[in-house]
């Protein structure tokens, strides 16, 4: 199975990939022309006074060389120090753990509509009754992958929660109130997972054990459920680990359609505010969240799949191919 | 995905009654021929879209920044097709003058992403060892930030604008460009008649330029015309949260932004240019299926 060997060289990448990535964002943050911290206190629309001007400049050490800037905010990560934001002077750390919790339900919502929608969408397109019918499950996904987040969001915002009423579009209705931007999430997400599994489950329908299943009696349902379903959803399985980042990227739009205060509401507010330490944070968090699903399902894929012993390239699945695939 | 391979697949082969000639083909031949509809439409919107951008006045009469304030938030009527905004600015003069914007951003991302990205993905495919361990650790860099967030972090460096978003959106997508022109060069180069033209002494770089990059550019340019499309969406997204083209222009993912506030008296000013958006994009993956399955044959 999964050597040790192999699970330390595939950690030791991921480490250094998440390190890479910081030095990364800080480089295009901190290091390119127009220093958001100048510009910040610089601003002429709300000017920072002096003395607070002082205490950020002394905290950011602005006076010091660039890679020693570097260095010491490394150091300050180490401590558990994010930094504060430019915009309204509160931790960086604080503004994260304020969002975290409603963009992680969000998301895990999302993932879940994720997983039924595109199931539902597959298995429509390759086993419905009727060629046509098929036809039309098989092009939902391209459809879905031509149409922007927000217009989605916007059209459930629109038919549910003003012309339906069904659900309010301002107050918190705790789990309700996570539905709708929940879906135009998953609707945006599931759309490669769904082409993919149409994929496999079309390669793992035509494969010769399933004429043998046929062949000893197997009703056609349980070939179906029991057998390609198993057989032909393991790359998408794959890409489903893929999608969690997207899922956190799209949260801002879907968080700034359906006013929700998560992350990606944060995250919108300090782009906004070119607010270099929130955007950081919030970056690194999804990158460390996308390097490690990404490490666990590499990990895991031999446990799903006994035919592969040794490491497999994770995503055999590139995007040309895929979307080829499917829009015809 | 072609049609034919829809008729053969193994999905059909338990269901006896879609024998040919039975009801059911002819079903599926009619819609093959909604096919070919489909392919005329999108080159017919395409065709549209390329007016739009060249000669705008040919399509609307009216000045996309010009306020009338006695036709306020008018419905869809003759006189205004999309209506008119909370301005009593034409949608439709807006939508067409804003072609020009959107598309041409998208344009700059993908040169940028394209450009960039297959030049990197080829260096370090053809010169292997260190530079290929440089470039493949980009990737997983670039890679490990999802794109919309990315461009976001470019944006917050660079500030906003149409063409700031457009370079970031560009930077976003570099990544994906790489990673396919790597593997497709490393395909290409292991092949026999590379390896001749070595043993007959062609030059590294005659090699490189003349026989491998020829060879290994057809999927490359797929990846451009699907990025061409998702470079849209992103443009859009990225005008639509407000770190895009400001306010008075006419670009598309803004039109919907400011027609947002008027969803519920006035659903038209975010659906007609979402719409638009939507047609466009679709139109350019139908055309770009068309050309790889005429590579294909």
């Amino acid at each position: 199975m999964t050597s040790l060997p192999f699970v330390l060289r595939r950690l030791g990448h991921s480490l250094l990939v998440i390190a890479l990535t910081y030095v990364f964002v800080y480089a295009v943050l901190f290091f390119l022309p127009g220093d958001p911290v100048a510009s910040r206190i610089n601003n002429p629309q709300n000017p920072i006074p002096a003395d607070q001007a002082g205490a950020i400049l002394e905290y950011y050490n602005l006076d010091k060389a660039s890679i020693e800037q570097f260095w010491i905010s490394v150091t300050r990560l180490f401590s558990g120090d994010l930094g504060y934001s430019l915009a309204t002077g509160r931790p960086v750390a604080d503004l994260i753990q304020q969002g975290l919790g409603d963009t992680v339900a969000l998301a895990a919502v999302a993932l879940l509509f994720t997983i039924v929608l595109a199931l539902g969408v597959a298995l429509g397109a390759v086993f419905a009754p009727f060629a046509p019918l098929r036809k039309l499950f098989a092009v939902l996904p391209v459809l879905a992958l031509s149409t922007p987040g927000f217009l989605i969001g916007l059209l459930l915002l629109q038919v549910f929660a003003y012309q339906l009423g069904w659900f309010s579009s301002i107050r918190d209705e705790g789990v309700k109130s996570l539905l709708l931007p929940a879906i135009t999430l998953a609707v945006g997400v599931n759309a490669p997972i769904a082409q993919v599994l149409i994929q496999g489950l079309r390669k793992a329908y035509g494969e010769p054990f399933v004429t043998v299943l046929r062949a000893q009696g197997v009703p056609e349902y349980r070939i179906i459920t029991g057998h390609v379903i198993k057989n032909g959803s393991i790359p998408a399985v794959t890409l489903l680990g893929l999608t969690i980042g997207d899922l956190l990227a799209g949260s801002v739009i879907a968080e700034a359609i359906f006013s929700r205060a998560g992350l990606g509401f944060v995250t919108e507010q300090a782009v906004r505010a070119q607010d270099g330490p929130v955007v950081q944070a919030i970056v690194m968090i999804v990158a460390i969240v996308f390097t490690l699903v990404n490490l666990v399902t590499d990990l895991v894929y031999p446990l799903i799949d006994p035919r592969i012993r040794t490491a497999p390239k994770p995503v055999a699945v590139t995007v040309a191919p895929t979307q080829k695939a499917a829009v015809s | 995905m072609t049609d034919s391979t829809l008729v053969t697949s193994p999905a059909s082969a338990p269901f006896r009654r879609f024998a040919p000639g039975g009801p059911t083909r002819r079903a599926i031949a009619a819609f093959r021929g909604g096919g070919r509809v489909a392919d005329a439409a999108a080159v017919l919107f395409l065709a549209l879209l390329g007016v739009a951008i060249l000669w705008p006045g040919l399509l609307t009469a009216y000045d996309p920044l010009e306020a009338t304030p006695g036709t306020t938030l008018a419905g869809p009527s003759l006189a205004h097709p999309f209506g008119t905004d909370y301005l009593g600015r034409d949608l439709l003069s807006r939508v067409v003058f804003g072609t020009s914007r959107t598309i041409s951003a998208s344009l700059l991302a993908v040169t940028i992403g394209l450009g960039v990205g297959s030049l990197l993905g080829l260096l370090a495919a053809y010169f292997g060892k260190w530079v290929d361990v440089i470039v493949s650790r980009v990737i997983d860099v670039l890679l490990s930030i999802p794109g919309l967030l990315l461009s976001m972090v470019v944006v917050v460096a660079l500030g906003f604008g149409a063409t700031n978003a457009a370079i970031a959106v560009g930077i976003a997508s570099v990544a994906t460009f790489t990673r396919l022109m790597r593997s497709e060069v490393l395909t290409v180069t292991n092949l026999t008649f590379v390896e001749a033209a070595h043993h007959i002494g062609a030059k590294r770089f005659t090699v490189l330029f003349r026989h491998v990059l020829p060879n290994s550019y057809s999927a490359v340019l797929s990846m451009t015309a699907l990025q061409f499309g998702a470079s849209i969406l992103w443009i859009a997204a990225l005008s639509f949260l407000g770190y895009g083209a400001p306010p008075p222009q006419p670009e598309w993912g803004l039109l919907v932004a400011e027609g947002r506030e008027y969803i519920v008296s006035s659903p038209w000013l975010t659906l007609l240019p979402g719409l638009v958006i939507v047609l466009t994009v679709l139109s350019i993956s139908r055309i770009n299926s068309i050309f790889s399955s005429t590579r294909k044959d």
